[in-house]
């Protein structure tokens, strides 16, 4: 009893403790499913013996009270959000979102529809996963993202950009008929000229 | 030369379906035509559409594949389309039968075909709140069904907005996000 009390203040002076804990955070992240499209073939896909994911600590589990990430699978309407949200709710911090596919991006095919949102305007995302959907690769690439992000390590990330795309749409076409118009009644004016002079 | 050609659609008066509709509805046939796909198209009068859906159920056909409508907002009218199919009459399976009816779109009211044809009424709550029809006779106008309760509502009025009328807007907000 004595040697694990001594053990364990030696730790805790020497600050182990804090990255044992991120180490064991990291090799065992289990998501949730939250399949709301087809990006949920490619999960399942990531699971399986080809790709195997469950080598870096990635087992799929059923319910959100047990897992520590919410994978977000495809198109988020505004009726899934408020399930999103409570799905990230209910789970034991810490708890991590990744963003799958170009729809939970930034709402991908449906990015001007009146009942898609954004998964980043709901909860806090921490890995994008662009692609229409994501090849299994993706996916494993993702989690070692949030593995870089809990360890604190610089690694890759992957981000949508803002871009303005206003110049390549169709512009509304300025208003030159005003210009034009004058030039008609200058005409009537000049018929009255020609009696006078006959 | 091109891989796939177009269906070869026959003249609407060939269409094998048109003799048996012609003695089924009679003169509430207004206008029939041939879609691209093959469909036969029959333009009714929309106060009569359940006289020609109880008719059509005489005829064998036994369910409404789907009610929907069009919105001509230039021309100030919504086409209703309703598509019919049989399940269980031999002569009729694999036929598709579209009825079409033109209501006004400032006042865009119908009869409710969802006792006649039960499968009906979820395609009718869905165009309702679509399209903001209005079934006479169906219980359920009024509801929000598939959409979110908080969603497409006007901000100054509080009355619903209809999203998939031409005239509605799209909240910018992921425009270019």
């Amino acid at each position: 009893m004595s040697v694990v009390q001594g053990l364990k203040e030696y730790m805790l002076r020497q600050a182990k403790l804090d990255r044992i804990i991120k180490w064991g955070i990291k090799w065992s992240m289990w998501p949730v499913h939250l399949v709301t499209s087809c990006c949920g073939v490619e999960v399942a896909h990531t699971s399986a013996p080809v790709f195997d994911a469950e080598r870096w600590g990635v087992l799929p589990f059923n319910t959100m009270r047990q897992t520590n990430v919410v994978l977000v699978e495809g198109t988020i309407t505004r009726k899934m959000a408020k399930v999103l949200k409570w799905v990230y709710e209910q789970m034991p911090e810490p708890k991590f979102v990744i963003a799958m596919g170009a729809c939970a991006v930034r709402g991908g095919l449906f990015w001007n529809s009146y009942h898609v949102v954004q998964v980043d305007t709901v909860v806090p995302v921490d890995a994008y996963i662009p692609g229409c959907p994501p090849t299994p690769e993706a996916v494993i690439r993702a989690f070692f993202m949030v593995g870089n992000k809990i360890l604190g390590k610089p690694g890759p990330e992957v981000k949508p950009v803002k871009v303005d795309l206003t110049p390549y749409l169709p512009q509304p076409k300025p208003a030159a008929k005003p210009a034009a118009k004058p030039a008609a009644p200058a005409k009537p004016a000049a018929a009255p000229v020609a009696p006078q002079t006959a | 030369m091109s891989a796939k050609l177009p269906p070869k659609c026959p003249p609407a008066a060939d269409h094998p379906l048109l003799p048996k509709i012609k003695e089924a509805l009679g003169d509430l046939v207004l206008s029939h035509g041939v879609s691209p796909d093959g469909l036969l198209c029959v333009m009714v009068p929309a106060g009569s559409i359940r006289e020609v859906a109880q008719r059509l159920k005489a005829l064998g056909f036994d369910q409404a594949l789907s009610v929907s409508a069009m919105d001509y907002m230039e021309e100030k009218k919504f086409v209703m389309l309703y598509t019919f199919a049989s399940y269980l009459t031999p002569e009729l399976k694999g036929i598709l039968l579209n009825v079409r009816a033109e209501i006004p779109r400032d006042d865009p009211r119908v009869a409710s075909i969802a006792d006649i044809f039960p499968s009906a009424d979820y395609d009718e709550r869905e165009c309702h709140e679509m399209f903001g029809i209005w079934f006479d006779g169906n219980p359920h106008m009024g509801k929000r069904f598939l959409l979110d309760p908080d969603c497409c509502i006007d901000e100054k009025t509080g009355k619903p907005l209809y999203p998939l009328r031409k005239d509605f807007k799209v909240p910018d907000w992921g425009l270019f996000g």
